[in-house]
């Protein structure tokens, strides 16, 4: 019940003077709570769905154990979290985040390397966006350095 | 002709120094200030918030640039200048796109710790908070104490920024091929590079602000027609806005050319996506058009001025987490 008062809130006020968003982000308004894990073990009870966007919370940084050392790890007073989400078929993503927290999709302990970031449009409540070409499987999306609690999070495949 | 070469060599012999690492006749003291800095320069409890660190916005890969236009603070103020890579900064008097007053690299990493115009990290007023972040740790009360044992290990702002000093002055960049090929006396692999080479340091005089070895004259101009379009980023009026002389409206510090391959985009605003877009936005009523052919043969040389073993050099990289003592 918390959780949904806090989504619609959150939702209000990102979208208030809503931006029209391209066909591939539309996905972005419609937010379902995900938890958040601080370690590899807790990664099934944080798993995010392609093509939906996520309110996850996020977590103080040293109560954190990233999987792979996040080049921006974040400073002792910085908030952060992991997640887990399967890419079926080889392409173009999108990860697009509410917050300018330092994003890292990683697979076998690898990041792969971002081919394109940007910003969102004006009152479209997307603060980043970074692609990436990925290959089929389990990836673990790390969010570091970030200064806020919660953010929207939305990881989408591109035409 | 034999002259201008002659004159060329001289000018690379006599300013090549500029250009050497610091030796093994560091002293412990300099060498830990030196392992300390490089921590520090990773560290993103150097920021308000805990969300950037110096590598933040100066990647290693990037030549100590980072790909952006101009880098938002750490409470997302807009940046005002295009971050600037860092290859041989040591060897600079002057100092960022538009400062002929600051002491060093220590007084100028105060710069974006603690500077209001724009907010970058955000430490302004909270320059206490740094030191007891940092003290809680174990490493740094260590790392502090061999770097600074006269100041008996003081964990602050200064001692911070005097590191930070010391680690940048280590980056040193003189292995591009350029270098390579000068030391040999052998011609650039490909004709456009040399073409390049030979228009570079001819007739498109670029070597008159862009000089070798550090290829920049460390001395301000301006090079862009007036009237520049600001759209929303904050007023720039480069090195008037320090000196408050009105003659220095629009003056900008000539930015080295070493590894500018890898530090796009360009300008101080970074409104020159490309180098070619960097070339052509210099002024052609006090510089020489040049046309396509031309600019590409530049763009061949200046690539010839990527240094890899700068940007892969282990030295330079975020080091491991675990505490070396």
């Amino acid at each position: 019940m918390k959780n949904g008062l806090f989504i619609l809130l959150l939702a209000t006020s990102l979208f208030a003077n809503e931006a029209v968003l391209p066909s591939e982000l539309s996905a972005w308004k419609s937010l379902s709570y995900v938890g958040t894990a601080k370690n590899a073990q807790e990664l099934t009870d944080a798993t995010l769905t392609l093509n939906s966007a996520s309110l996850v919370g996020l977590l103080p940084t040293p109560k954190i154990q990233y999987v792979a050392r996040p080049t921006n790890e974040g400073g002792t007073v910085s908030y952060g979290g992991i997640f887990r989400i399967t890419i079926k078929e080889k392409g173009l993503y999108r990860v697009v985040l509410a917050n300018a927290s330092w994003i890292e999709m990683v697979k076998d302990g690898k990041s792969a390397q971002s081919v394109a970031h940007a910003q969102g449009a004006k009152n479209s409540g997307i603060r980043k966006m970074v692609d990436y070409n990925l290959d089929e499987g389990t990836y673990t999306l790390q969010l570091s350095a970030g200064a806020d609690t919660t953010s929207a999070v939305l990881v989408t495949k591109l035409p | 002709m034999i002259k201008n070469i002659f004159t060329i060599g001289i000018c690379l012999l006599a300013a090549q120094p500029a250009l050497q690492a610091q030796s093994s006749q560091d002293t412990p003291e300099q060498k830990a200030q030196i392992e300390l800095g490089r921590r520090l320069f990773y560290d993103a409890d150097l920021s308000i918030n805990g969300t950037m660190s110096c590598a933040t916005c100066h990647e290693q890969r990037k030549a100590f640039a980072d790909g952006n236009q101009a880098h938002p603070g750490a409470l997302d103020d807009p940046g005002k200048r295009n971050v600037p890579g860092l290859a041989n900064i040591g060897a600079f008097k002057n100092l960022t796109w538009a400062h002929n007053r600051l002491s060093g690299l220590a007084e100028q990493s105060l710069m974006p710790m603690r500077g209001t115009e724009p907010v970058e990290m955000g430490m302004n007023g909270h320059e206490a908070e740094i030191g007891k972040r940092l003290g809680q740790n174990e490493c740094y009360q260590k790392l502090f104490l061999r770097a600074f044992p006269n100041k008996k290990g003081s964990i602050d702002i200064n001692t911070v920024s005097r590191a930070l000093e010391s680690f940048q002055k280590t980056f040193v960049s003189n292995q591009s091929l350029y270098d390579q090929m000068t030391e040999k006396g052998k011609p650039l692999p490909t004709q456009k590079a040399q073409r390049g080479k030979k228009l570079f340091f001819g007739a498109a005089k670029c070597n008159t602000c862009h000089r070798a070895p550090l290829f920049s004259d460390d001395d301000f101009h301006q090079v862009q027609p007036k009237n520049p379009k600001n759209e929303d980023r904050m007023r720039d009026n480069g090195l008037s806005d320090v000196t408050g002389n009105p003659k220095d409206k629009n003056l900008f510090r000539t930015p080295s050319l070493r590894n500018a391959a890898l530090t796009a985009p360009y300008w101080h605003d970074g409104s020159a996506k490309t180098l070619a877009d960097a070339i052509r936005k210099h002024d052609v009523n006090v510089h020489q058009t040049l046309n396509h052919q031309e600019i590409d043969e530049l763009i061949a040389f200046i690539d010839a001025l990527s240094d890899t073993t700068f940007v892969n050099n282990p030295k330079y990289a975020k080091p491991a987490k675990e505490c070396p003592y």
